[in-house]
């Protein structure tokens, strides 16, 4: 959602106060579809019940949730779904749903206009349907989910389609950003590749080199900061992360990122976890309230506690306008929440210098080849390859 | 139209954050924030209240004349309808002055 002067007051405030305003909650991890990418065990391990997440949403009403999304795994595959919505809706919260939506056929759109669900978030990762069910692993799947927008969209309810790119479908975005245009929706394409929530990094094979990403990068529909346009850059462009809420304010400037701060994540067992690229438990809601895992965790806390001037490296670096770090990755991918890591590093010097900064090193790398070069004339002579050369 | 008693668009959603009633509509996803006054009359709005009766109320919570309340009331609400968010249900004829 765009951001207001109403809604950067309210998340100003939700920040300063803790309260858990946007909640991420996977209410299965079973699936109808098998994505290359996917970071999840979609074995059952003992999801809450009906009644257990009724319960977890009259504590989140309590504790002041407003946006609440549902998500999976295939949130439709679970039988008490519309039971669960409509329980939701009576509690007021504002309800986005995340689906590859195969499921949905028209009686069910029209429940879903009917309760007031807000947004239905719907993966698709090309327009070519071969190369769309090459990722979910099921043939016909593209047909389907596009049947059930068009469904969704004729009962009146906002679609916006999510396309998480990987090598498979990288310079299918054109034909994605073709189909939400055609289609009059919102979408969001995703760079992002994450370790499987085990911490298995099997899946980062799947990611694009920078190299590769630079058209994309490039593409001045998506990437305002390729013509240096730094408002654009702060309002985040098209791409982004399909797994964020969206909600983009200035409150968030002095800190990594909302979770724990306004915002966290929780799974179909009930663990509690800042967000859901943050393997960071903070507690279970089958055995404690919601309300003592969110400000009693010490590692909500800890979470909770760090500031942007925390971030040892980061802190420092130059281009750091231009960098999308995620604590959870740095977590995942660099062993430390406060740390740098790698990709994020990749890709703000490219943004940077497709932005116009001129050779730009992120303090990481700067810190890691000043460490290798010890006793060269000229360090940073090493660093930095011109966008030119790399082509 | 403020005859009848108003009620909450069931479509929408609300919560009440640090003070102020924040609604948002999914229609057109628009957000309204509702201060303290307003906030207590959007949450005495239930559909089974008439606006008079919420004015009252008003009145007995803050520091208002009985006279402004309504007329606070039925400002509000209808501002709130105008914007889709209240609906006042139908009255009966012969009920609307008894």
């Amino acid at each position: 959602m765009a951001s207001t002067p109403v809604m950067d007051g309210l998340i100003q405030r939700t920040v300063s106060l803790h309260l858990p305003f946007n909640v991420h909650f996977d209410v299965t991890y079973r699936c109808n579809e098998r994505c290359v990418h996917c970071y999840l065990d979609h074995e059952d391990h003992g999801e809450m019940t009906t009644e257990e997440i009724k319960g977890v949403l009259d504590q989140l009403a309590e504790a002041g949730t407003f946006f609440l999304t549902f998500s999976g795994g295939e949130i439709f595959l679970r039988k008490d779904l519309f039971e669960l919505l409509q329980y939701a809706r009576r509690l007021h919260f504002d309800v986005c749903l995340k689906t590859n939506a195969i499921l949905i056929d028209r009686q069910k759109a029209a429940l879903l206009r009917e309760l007031g669900v807000r947004q239905i978030q719907i993966s698709i990762y090309s327009a070519d349907a071969d190369v769309h069910d090459a990722i979910t692993k099921v043939r016909g799947s593209f047909g389907r989910s596009m049947e059930a927008i068009r469904l969704l969209k004729a009962c009146g309810l906002r679609v916006k389609i999510a396309c998480p790119l990987m090598k498979q479908n990288l310079m299918a975005y054109r034909t994605v950003l073709a189909l939400a245009e055609e289609l009059e929706v919102p979408y969001i394409l995703d760079l992002t590749i994450t370790p499987k929530m085990d911490g298995d990094t099997s899946l980062l094979a799947l990611r694009n080199s920078g190299h590769d990403l630079l058209p994309v990068l490039q593409d001045p529909v998506l990437n305002p900061s390729a013509h240096g346009n730094q408002e654009a850059v702060k309002a985040g462009g098209i791409t982004g992360s399909a797994t964020s809420s969206g909600l983009e304010s200035s409150a968030y400037d002095d800190i990594p990122c909302s979770a724990a701060h306004n915002s966290c994540y929780i799974s179909p067992y009930g663990d509690v976890y800042p967000c859901v690229q943050m393997p960071v438990p903070t507690g279970n809601l089958r055995r404690q309230r919601f309300a003592d895992i969110w400000y009693g965790s010490p590692q909500m806390q800890r979470v909770r506690a760090v500031r942007e001037s925390h971030l040892p490296i980061c802190a420092n670096c130059s281009i750091r306008p231009y960098c999308e770090r995620c604590p959870g990755l740095a977590q995942m991918e660099g062993g430390d929440l406060l740390g740098a890591y790698e990709r994020a590093c990749e890709l703000a010097e490219l943004n940077a210098r497709l932005a116009g900064v001129a050779n730009p090193v992120s303090a990481f790398h700067k810190k890691r080849n000043l460490a290798v070069t010890v006793g060269a004339a000229s360090p940073f002579q090493i660093l930095g390859t011109p966008l030119e050369a790399s082509q | 139209m403020t005859d009848g008693k108003p009620a909450h668009n069931p479509s929408l959603a609300w919560r009440e954050i640090d003070g102020s009633v924040v609604i948002i509509s999914p229609a057109d996803s628009m957000v309204h924030e509702l201060n303290s006054t307003a906030g207590f009359i959007w949450k005495h709005t239930d559909g089974k209240r008439a606006a008079e009766e919420i004015a009252s109320l008003l009145t007995a919570e803050f520091d208002v004349s009985a006279e402004s309340a309504l007329l606070d009331t039925l400002e509000l609400l209808a501002v709130l309808e105008e914007n889709g968010l209240v609906m006042f249900s139908p009255v009966m004829e012969g009920m609307r002055n008894g």
